[in-house]
């Protein structure tokens, strides 16, 4: 009796619960009000008046009426039982009854077949709705899959067998830019920025993530506010992609250097490494930890002897798990200003100089495919 | 009176004229043949790895030029493979270390220099032309006293790492990969204007606080576009890969067809893996008329999510546990039947959670795709950058980022609730 919580709490976090059950069923009214929007006009298009092609806009008083439709279709969905906010958020409401003796076998749930029940009636009108949405925001069309264009079949012809007619020489043509480079050169740039990127990121992330991990920073006020901070960079700066951060840094140094592309990589790998080390940090046994207390070590101490020792093994998987994706990344950056062997991709692709092409994209295979067996492997034996 | 068989009729065959054993012979002599001529390839590669590196970073640092090997090829390849030899005879070579043996003597004493000596010398008599490998122990191991023995740490102290060939030659590697890196993406003026040029991103920073209000509904627009790319991509995408993971698993395909299929699918999806959403939306741009530029860029990822989730499935097929399987198996189910009731419930939610992980992956990459014309809102973004529209690409990118930001989160709740 002593563990039930206090009851004014019971029931504020029984409101909440309503409420966000509430929410979830409003924004998914919402979410086919919107659907029915776009097919009235994706179809009102299609309609041939003389001379009347505009799109369908709600009059000034359909704003209110659709929130307040959709609200009123939320809260109907409550009472009737057909809500996927009180499924999601394991609220039904129960019938006082006793059970039948298939439910008493089976259990409740296992009853009805999910598309008998109300909430299954719905999740299998929603994903029709999204499935016939996205087939006409997408702009499916499968009869253009079947038959490529002139271009296409052009292109086909020409990309195999591709051309490694640059791979050790220069193309004249690339080199009129101010880029001298085989496509060798280029490949070998490619995975320097990668490794640079990761090596400069591990060690950025290896003292930051002390500073994220809970059971490091301890629980005073300081300790918070500093793993508060860590935390929040690393999550904001991880959603931010590597390609906007190439943009911005090409701006920064210089549209085409690889010092661009190489910052891009170092930003996300700290974000993302800092977070996966800090996680693991967390993760760790607290024995050794404790014993090293005890044994009067200090924090510095701690780590070294407690900490580290724990860590290092999975430390060094990410990291090579990393290195993996920077060189993946690393040869596209190009295309936001990054340098490496995209520029040459992406500088025949708009030259449409398939065969050679073929080349650069047959080479980036092989390394990328190098890598990841290897880190694979590598990984495999450390954990 | 004994019948007359003829004087050999009760003797044994002679050892060697068994099939069984000339088979063992030559399975055990090209299994060890295997497995030492991968030990000295490791070292060989390794050793040129290194020796590439080194003339490049010398060449690149003296004549600003690129260049791979300082001495003519011929003397490349001796000198790498004698280096390799000498390493293998005088240490612990890296090749030794990752297939976890070391050099002993045959009573398991520590290598005299002269055994090191013999052992070196008759090396390049067993291993380049490979005859002395195929007897047990070979040529080279025989004549100096020396072999492979199972590393042990029994009875020793570690070494610190830099006491260790192993630990020198990856620490120059890594090393020499780091200056070589350095003196080849990193120039002098690049690295100023890192330092000096900050401000010229201002105009950036700016458009974030005060952004271009005229185009956030065309904005909001393009973002519906790219999550409904996403989503359409990782549906069918699942669809293709779930039945295909089956076939991809090495646990459930077992038999010469089965393990046939599986080397395919598997080889098929690494190398379409290694291809990046963009490059194949390069690919796919071309394949469909222009007008249907988020269609492409659907294939795009369609394609890179199948062979990424096709993987991740089979392997957590890999490991599902069998004992369930053999239990379900005992009560006599059929196939179908053991497919139902022992692997789909292990599967279910480690499925649905990779799915949730690829999805937000593919709204990352959907945002990648548009900027090489595959629609959605990396379209715009080009545009405008393109175009030098700064405020306009600010307003655009804190779109992406509020986006990503949100699926990133409630993808990484749905999965922590899953797991």
């Amino acid at each position: 009796m002593n563990e039930s919580p206090p009851k004014k709490n019971h029931r504020a976090t029984r409101i909440r619960r309503r409420l966000l059950a509430l929410f979830i069923d409003w924004l998914t009214w919402g979410y086919v009000a919107y659907g029915v929007m776009y097919f009235l006009n994706d179809y009102w298009w299609r309609i041939p008046l003389e001379r009347f092609y505009t799109t369908l806009t709600l009059p000034p008083w359909g704003w209110p009426a659709a929130v307040l439709g959709t609200l009123a279709m939320a809260m109907i969905c409550q009472v009737t039982g057909y809500s996927l906010g009180e499924r999601a958020l394991k609220l039904e409401m129960k019938e006082e009854r006793p059970l039948n003796k298939e439910e008493l076998l089976m259990g409740r749930a296992m009853g009805k077949p999910f598309w008998r029940t109300q909430w299954g009636v719905m999740a299998v009108f929603l994903l029709a709705l999204t499935v016939a949405l996205g087939w006409h925001i997408v702009k499916i069309d499968i009869e253009a899959l079947l038959r490529p264009s002139r271009r296409a079949r052009e292109m086909l012809g020409e990309i195999f067998p591709p051309d490694f007619r640059y791979f050790f020489a220069s193309d004249p043509a690339f080199e009129l830019r101010g880029l001298p480079y085989s496509i060798l050169d280029l490949m070998m740039v490619t995975i320097f920025m990668a490794l640079l990127a990761t090596v400069l990121g591990a060690a950025v992330a290896l003292p930051l993530s002390f500073f994220g991990a809970r059971n490091i920073m301890g629980f005073s006020p300081a300790g918070w506010f500093v793993y508060g901070i860590v935390r929040g960079f690393f999550n904001v700066f991880r959603s931010i992609e590597t390609m906007l951060w190439a943009v911005v840094f090409a701006i920064w140094i210089r549209w085409g250097s690889p010092l661009a592309g190489i910052m891009a990589l170092t930003i996300h790998t700290v974000a993302a490494l800092g977070k996966l080390y800090s996680e693991q940090v967390e993760g760790i046994d607290p024995g050794p930890v404790e014993a090293v207390v005890a044994a009067g070590g200090d924090r510095l101490e701690v780590i070294r002897y407690a900490v580290l020792p724990q860590v290092v093994p999975s430390f060094w998987a990410f990291t090579l798990y990393r290195w993996d994706i920077n060189v993946r990344m690393s040869t596209v950056i190009a295309l936001v200003g990054g340098g490496g062997i995209g520029d040459m991709l992406f500088y025949y692709k708009n030259e449409g100089q398939w065969a050679l092409l073929g080349a650069v994209v047959a080479t980036i295979v092989a390394v990328v495919w190098a890598m990841d067996y290897l880190s694979g492997r590598l990984r495999e034996r450390i954990t | 009176m004994p019948p007359k068989y003829p004087e050999t009729y009760l003797r044994e065959k002679p050892s060697w004229m068994a099939w069984e054993r000339i088979a063992d012979f030559l399975y055990f002599g090209f299994k060890t043949l295997g497995k030492r001529l991968s030990i000295a390839l490791l070292d060989v590669g390794g050793i040129a790895i290194l020796w590439i590196l080194t003339s490049y970073v010398i060449i690149r640092l003296s004549t600003g030029e690129i260049g791979y090997a300082l001495v003519p090829w011929w003397t490349f390849g001796i000198g790498v493979v004698e280096i390799a030899a000498l390493w293998e005879s005088f240490g612990r070579s890296f090749g030794h270390r990752v297939a976890r043996l070391e050099l002993r003597r045959g009573d398991g004493g520590d290598p005299a220099l002269h055994q090191r000596f013999v052992h070196w010398l008759l090396w390049h008599v067993s291993v380049l032309p490979l005859v002395g490998l195929l007897p047990t122990p070979p040529l080279h191991e025989r004549a100096s006293g020396l072999a492979l023995r199972p590393f042990t740490m029994e009875g020793r102290t570690p070494k610190p790492w830099w006491r260790t060939s192993t630990g020198l030659y990856v620490a120059w590697l890594l090393g020499i990969s780091v200056v070589a890196a350095v003196s080849v993406t990193i120039s002098w003026e690049d690295l100023v204007r890192l330092f000096t040029n900050a401000g010229s991103t201002a105009k950036f920073w700016r458009s974030f606080f005060s952004p271009d209000t005229s185009i956030i509904v065309k904005t909001v627009r393009a973002l519906v576009v790219t999550v409904f790319m996403a989503m359409t991509a990782t549906a069918f995408a699942v669809m293709v890969a779930v039945p295909l993971s089956f076939f991809a698993a090495r646990n459930l395909m077992r038999g010469l067809i089965g393990r046939s299929i599986y080397t395919v699918i598997r080889v098929a999806m690494s190398i379409i893996r290694s291809i990046e959403p963009v490059v194949w939306a390069i690919f796919f741009l071309v394949w469909v008329r222009v007008e249907l530029a988020p269609f492409a860029g659907v294939l795009a990822l369609f394609v890179h999510s199948v062979s990424d989730l096709t993987k991740l499935y089979a392997e957590r097929l890999e490991s599902i546990d069998p004992g369930l399987i053999e239990a379900i198996a005992a009560t006599g189910a059929n196939r179908l039947q053991v497919l139902r009731y022992a692997v789909i419930p292990q599967i279910v939610n480690p499925y649905i959670s990779f799915t949730l992980y690829r999805w937000d992956i593919n709204i990352r990459m959907a945002t990648v795709v548009g900027v090489v014309g595959g629609g959605g809102i990396g379209q715009d973004l080009f545009f405008y950058l393109k175009g030098n529209l700064w405020t306009q690409a600010g307003t655009v990118m804190l779109f992406i980022i509020a986006l990503v930001w949100a699926i990133d989160y409630f993808s990484a709740r749905l999965r922590a609730k899953l797991a």
